[in-house]
C-alpha cells in the first residue's frame, strides 16, 4: 500500500476551522508504528470529542497494536467546517497518527454507536473516498468492518459494511485481522476474503445473505446464500473471562475537552435486572464482574499512565457491582490527598445508591444526583420490570437531600406499552412527592437552591427486547401525551426537559427497519443529513424527503404492532437470548408480572448462559 | 505560598503540531504531566481542590512558543534537574520542558513579571520579498498607531510604546521572517500577526502570514535590561 503523509495539506486548513486540536494527534499514549505490514484504522463516526472517550475503541486499539506486524490508528469525523475545507482542497479523510489516507488502510473499522449516527457513517466513507456500498468496492478498497452497540439490528446499515462483528470485540478483532491477513497472503480476491470472514464466529457478512419474500411479496426472512460459510443465525461474541480481559490502561490522553474526560475503567459487564425496555440489558447479558483487586490494580496503573485527576467506574449499572462498597473504600484510601476524584456514571434508585454517592463525594463537591424511575405508577413500572418502588425513590431523595445534595434529576418515559393517561399523570404526582420530600429534607434557609430536573423521552421499542413487537406511539399521540404530562406537572421548582419527538420517531424507524432502510439513509445523507445526533443539525424534513423518495413506509416500521408469527428483520442476528424468552417476558409484562434479577434469584431462563456456554460471574456473593 | 512548599519554575516549549493547542489545553496537558511524572505537587484547599500551578501569558491557538514558563508548588524538595527529567519523560515531545529551577517566595508572579515578548512572524507569497516587507513594516510603524478591531471592539495601539525595539526583517526559505519585540500586559497586548497583516495590507502586498512563534517571554528590569525569568 502507498503511504502518504497528508499533514502538509492538513495544517494550512487548521487556521480556518474551530478546535484544531481535533486533528493534530500527538496525544500522550498515541501509538506510532510506521513499519507495520498490516494497518487498521479505527473510526468513531462522530467528532473527536465524542469519539475519543469510547472505551471499546480504546481497548481494540490496544489489542490490535499488540499484535506483531499490525498497527492500528484512529480517525474521527471532522466537523463540518473541516470537511468543507477538506473537500475544497481535495484532502481525503485521514488517520491521526500517520496522517495517512483512510482509504489506503487494509482495514477500516467503524463503530456503529447509535441510530442517529447512520448518516455520519456515510459521510465518513464518502470523505474517505471509499464507495458507500460494499457491493461497489473494488479489490483496492479497504475492508470496511462495523461493530458496536447498534449491531443487534444491523440491517439499516448492513449494505455499507463488508462485515459486521456482533458482540464483544476483545477476542474477535484479532481473529478478523488474522483471517484478513491470511487471505491477503494467499492473494485472495475480495469475494474469497468475505467468505473467509463469514467463517469467523460472530462475524456477519451482509452480502452473503439475501432477503426472502413470500408469495404475496411480504418479507419472509433473511437467509445465507447457498454454498457459503455464512451461518443462518449469527450469534454474538462474548468474553467469558472478563476479569482477565484486556483493559485500556495506557489510554490516549486527549488535549482538548472531550466527553468523559477522565480515566474510565469498566468494572462489570452486562446487566440482568431485566428491564423490558432496555436493549443493552438484553444484548449484553450475562453479568461478569471484575474483582476488587483487579479494579484497584488497574485504576492505580491507569491513573499513573494517564495523569487524569478523575476516575470513573463504568458499566451499565455500576452500583450493581457486588463489591462496590469495598472497591470505593479502598480507592478512597489510595487516592487521599491527591486531588483525584472517583465518579459513578449511574445510580440505583435506592438507599445503597445514595450511600455510594456519598462515599465518592466525601468532603468534595456534590454535583446533581440522577435517578431513572422511568414510569410514574407502580403498575407501569411492573410492566417494564423496573424493580423499584416509590418508597425506594422517596427514601433515596430524602437521604440525599439530608446529606447535602440540592439537585436531583429524574428520567421518565412516556409511550410505554399499556400506558394510560393515569400513568402519565402518575409521573406528575411522583415529581410532586419528590419535590416535597426534597424540600422537607432541606434546611429552610437553603430551600432556594433546590432543584428538581425532569427529563422525559418517548419510548422507542428496540430489536431483541420483549417489546420488539410493540407499536411506537404516533407523532400526534406523543404531542397529546406530552400535554397530559405538562398539565399534571408541578410548575414551581421543576425544570422539565423533553426529548425531541421527531428524533424519537426516526430512532424508532432505524431501530426496527430492514434492509430497505439503507436506501433511506443514503437518500437522507445525499439530501444533506449529517450529525443528526447534534440536535441543532437534525432536520426531520430531510428524512421525510428520503422516505418519500425511496417509497419506504416509515410508519409501518415504527408505529405498527408485529404478529408473533411475523419474521423480524433481525432474526438472523442473535444476542443469545431466546426469542421464546422475549415473548414470555412480553406476556408477563401485559399480566403485570415482574421477573427477578437472575444474578441473585436464580436463572429465569433467557438461555444466554447455555447458548453461549458462559456463567454469571460475581466478585462477591451478595448485592450491596 | 504556604509553609513548607517549594516553588519550581519550569521553562517549556509549545512547538510543532502542538502549537494548535489553546492555552487551556496546554494547561490541562501540563497538569496531567505533573501527575504522570509523580511530582509531589501541592493542592489548593477549599471547595474543589486542584493542583497549585501558575502560568505566564497565554499563547493563542496556532502560535508556537519556544520559551514559555509555569510555576508549580511542591510539598517536598527534590533536585530541580531530577524533576526536569521526570517531567520530560512524561510529556508529549512538542511540549517538552527545557529548564527548571526553584524561585523565591517573594518573587512576583509570572503573569505580572513577564512584560516583553519576542516574536518571529513568517510570511510567504508573491509580495514577501525582504525589502518589500521591510518597507511595509517601516511605513506602518512610522505612522505611529494601529487600530485593531476584535469582536466589534476597536483598540488603538501606540506603536512607539508597543514595540520597544527595532523590528528586523530577513530572508527565509519561502518568503521573509520578521523579528519583533512586543510589550505585553494587562492593558492589552498587540498581536504580532495583526501588526504584520496590517502592514502587508496597507502596502497592498500579496503575501500571507503562515507561522507565528513567540521565541521568548522576558522580564523588563529597572535598568531597562531584559532578562529571562529562569
Ligand atoms: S441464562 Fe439464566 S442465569 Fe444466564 S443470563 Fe439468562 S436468565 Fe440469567
Amino acid at each position: 500500500m502507498t503511504r502518504t503523509d497528508l499533514w502538509p495539506a492538513i495544517e494550512p486548513l487548521l487556521a480556518r476551522v474551530e478546535r484544531p486540536a481535533r486533528y493534530i494527534d500527538r496525544e500522550w499514549g498515541a501509538l506510532h508504528d510506521g513499519e507495520a505490514a498490516y494497518r487498521a484504522c479505527l473510526i468513531y463516526p462522530d467528532t473527536y470529542e465524542i469519539g475519543q472517550a469510547n472505551q471499546a475503541l480504546a481497548i481494540l486499539y490496544g489489542v490490535l497494536n499488540a499484535i506483531p506486524g499490525v498497527a492500528a490508528e484512529r480517525a474521527y469525523l471532522p466537523w463540518m467546517d473541516m470537511s468543507a475545507a477538506m473537500r475544497e482542497t481535495g484532502v481525503p479523510l485521514f488517520s491521526l497518527e500517520s496522517c495517512g489516507a483512510v482509504r489506503d488502510f487494509d482495514l477500516v473499522g467503524i463503530t456503529i454507536p447509535y441510530e442517529l449516527t447512520y448518516s455520519n457513517i456515510l459521510e465518513t466513507l464518502d470523505l474517505a473516498g471509499v464507495p458507500l456500498r460494499a457491493v461497489d468496492r473494488s479489490e483496492s478498497d479497504p475492508l470496511v468492518v462495523g461493530g458496536g452497540p447498534s449491531v443487534f439490528n444491523p440491517e439499516p446499515v448492513a449494505a455499507f459494511f463488508d462485515a459486521i462483528l456482533i458482540g464483544e470485540g476483545e477476542e474477535a478483532v484479532g481473529e478478523i485481522v488474522s483471517a484478513h491477513r491470511a487471505a491477503k497472503a494467499a492473494s485472495a480476491s475480495r469475494a474469497e476474503t468475505l467468505h473467509a470472514l463469514a467463517a469467523v464466529p460472530g462475524v456477519y457478512v451482509p452480502s452473503l445473505y439475501e432477503t426472502v419474500r413470500d408469495a404475496k411479496g411480504a418479507y419472509a426472512g433473511t437467509q445465507p446464500l447457498p454454498d457459503t460459510a455464512a451461518r443462518p443465525v449469527v450469534e454474538k461474541r462474548v468474553v467469558a473471562d472478563f476479569d482477565a480481559a484486556p483493559v485500556a490502561i495506557a489510554g490516549i490522553v486527549p488535549f482538548m475537552d472531550v466527553v468523559h474526560d477522565r480515566y474510565g475503567l469498566e468494572v462489570l459487564r452486562g446487566c440482568t435486572r431485566g428491564c423490558r425496555i432496555c436493549q443493552a440489558g438484553m444484548v449484553y447479558r450475562h453479568v461478569r464482574e471484575r474483582t476488587p483487586d483487579h479494579i484497584l490494580r488497574d485504576v492505580v496503573a491507569g491513573l499513573a499512565c494517564t495523569g487524569y485527576d478523575e476516575v470513573s467506574l463504568t458499566s451499565l449499572s455500576t452500583t450493581d457491582h457486588s463489591q462496590l462498597e469495598e472497591v470505593l473504600r479502598r480507592l478512597q484510601r489510595r487516592l487521599e490527598g491527591t486531588g483525584v476524584s472517583v465518579s459513578l456514571p449511574s445510580l440505583r434508585v435506592d438507599a445503597f445508591g445514595v450511600e455510594m454517592a456519598r462515599l465518592v463525594s466525601a468532603g468534595g463537591k456534590k454535583s446533581g444526583l440522577t435517578f431513572a424511575p422511568e414510569a410514574g405508577t407502580q403498575r407501569m413500572r411492573d410492566v417494564i420490570n423496573k424493580n423499584v418502588t416509590e418508597e425506594d425513590l422517596l427514601g433515596s431523595v430524602q437521604r440525599a437531600f439530608e446529606s447535602g445534595w440540592r439537585r436531583v434529576k429524574l428520567y421518565f418515559m412516556i409511550g410505554l406499552p399499556t400506558e394510560t393517561d393515569e400513568d402519565i399523570q402518575g409521573i406528575g404526582e411522583l415529581v410532586h412527592k419528590v419535590f416535597r420530600t426534597a424540600r422537607e429534607a432541606t434546611p429552610p434557609a437553603q430551600r432556594g437552591g433546590l432543584k428538581v430536573a425532569v427529563s422525559v423521552s418517548t419510548f422507542v421499542p428496540k430489536a431483541q427486547t420483549p417489546f420488539q413487537w410493540e407499536p411506537q406511539i404516533s407523532f400526534d399521540e406523543i404531542g397529546r401525551r406530552q400535554q397530559v404530562l405538562r398539565d399534571s406537572m408541578p410548575h414551581k421548582g421543576v425544570d422539565l426537559h423533553w426529548h425531541d419527538a421527531e428524533i424519537s420517531f426516526l430512532e424508532g424507524v432505524m431501530a426496527r427497519g430492514g434492509r430497505e432502510v439503507a436506501d433511506v439513509v443514503e437518500a437522507a445523507w445525499r439530501g444533506g443529513a449529517v450529525f443528526d445526533a447534534w440536535t441543532e443539525q437534525f432536520r426531520l424534513q430531510r428524512w421525510l424527503g428520503a422516505f418519500a423518495e425511496t417509497g419506504v413506509d416509515a410508519e409501518s416500521i415504527a408505529n405498527r404492532e408485529r404478529l408473533q408469527s411475523e419474521p423480524l428483520p433481525w432474526a438472523h442476528i442473535s444476542a443469545g437470548v431466546a426469542p421464546g424468552y422475549l415473548w414470555r417476558e412480553r406476556e408477563r409484562a401485559f399480566a403485570g408480572k415482574t421477573t427477578p434479577d437472575c444474578s441473585f434469584a436464580g436463572c429465569t431462563g433467557c438461555d444466554v448462559c447455555d447458548d453461549l456456554e458462559v456463567k454469571i460471574v460475581l466478585a462477591g456473593d451478595s448485592r450491596g | 505560598m504556604a509553609n513548607g512548599e517549594f516553588r519550581l519554575r519550569v521553562r517549556y516549549g509549545k512547538v510543532g503540531r502542538l502549537r494548535w493547542l489553546s492555552h487551556l489545553e496546554v494547561l490541562h496537558a501540563l497538569e496531567r504531566t505533573v501527575r504522570r511524572a509523580g511530582l509531589p505537587y501541592a493542592v489548593t484547599h477549599g471547595f474543589s481542590p486542584h493542583m497549585k500551578v501558575a502560568f505566564g501569558p497565554a499563547l493563542p491557538v496556532g502560535t508556537a512558543g519556544e520559551n514559555e514558563y509555569y510555576d508549580i508548588w511542591l510539598t517536598r524538595y527534590t533536585k530541580a534537574e531530577e524533576l526536569l527529567s521526570l517531567l520530560a519523560s512524561a510529556m508529549p515531545q512538542d511540549l517538552a520542558p527545557t529548564a527548571a529551577g526553584y524561585v523565591g517566595d517573594s518573587e512576583p508572579s509570572l503573569g505580572a513579571a513577564l512584560t516583553i515578548a519576542r516574536y518571529q512572524v513568517e510570511v510567504t507569497g508573491k509580495g514577501s520579498l525582504t525589502e518589500q516587507v521591510h518597507a511595509a513594516m517601516k511605513s506602518l510603524v512610522d505612522s505611529g498607531t494601529l487600530t485593531v478591531t476584535h469582536k466589534g471592539k476597536h483598540k488603538v495601539f501606540d506603536l512607539a510604546r508597543s514595540l520597544p525595539e527595532e523590528t528586523r526583517v530577513t530572508q527565509s526559505a519561502d518568503g521573509s521572517r520578521i523579528e519583533l519585540a512586543v510589550r505585553i500586559g494587562p492593558e492589552g497586548s498587540l498581536r504580532p500577526e495583526a501588526l504584520v497583516r496590517a502592514a502587508l495590507q496597507s502596502a497592498q502586498l500579496d503575501a500571507t502570514v503562515v507561522r507565528v512563534t513567540r521565541t521568548d517571554t522576558l522580564i523588563e528590569q529597572q535598568e531597562g535590561l531584559w532578562a529571562r525569568p529562569l
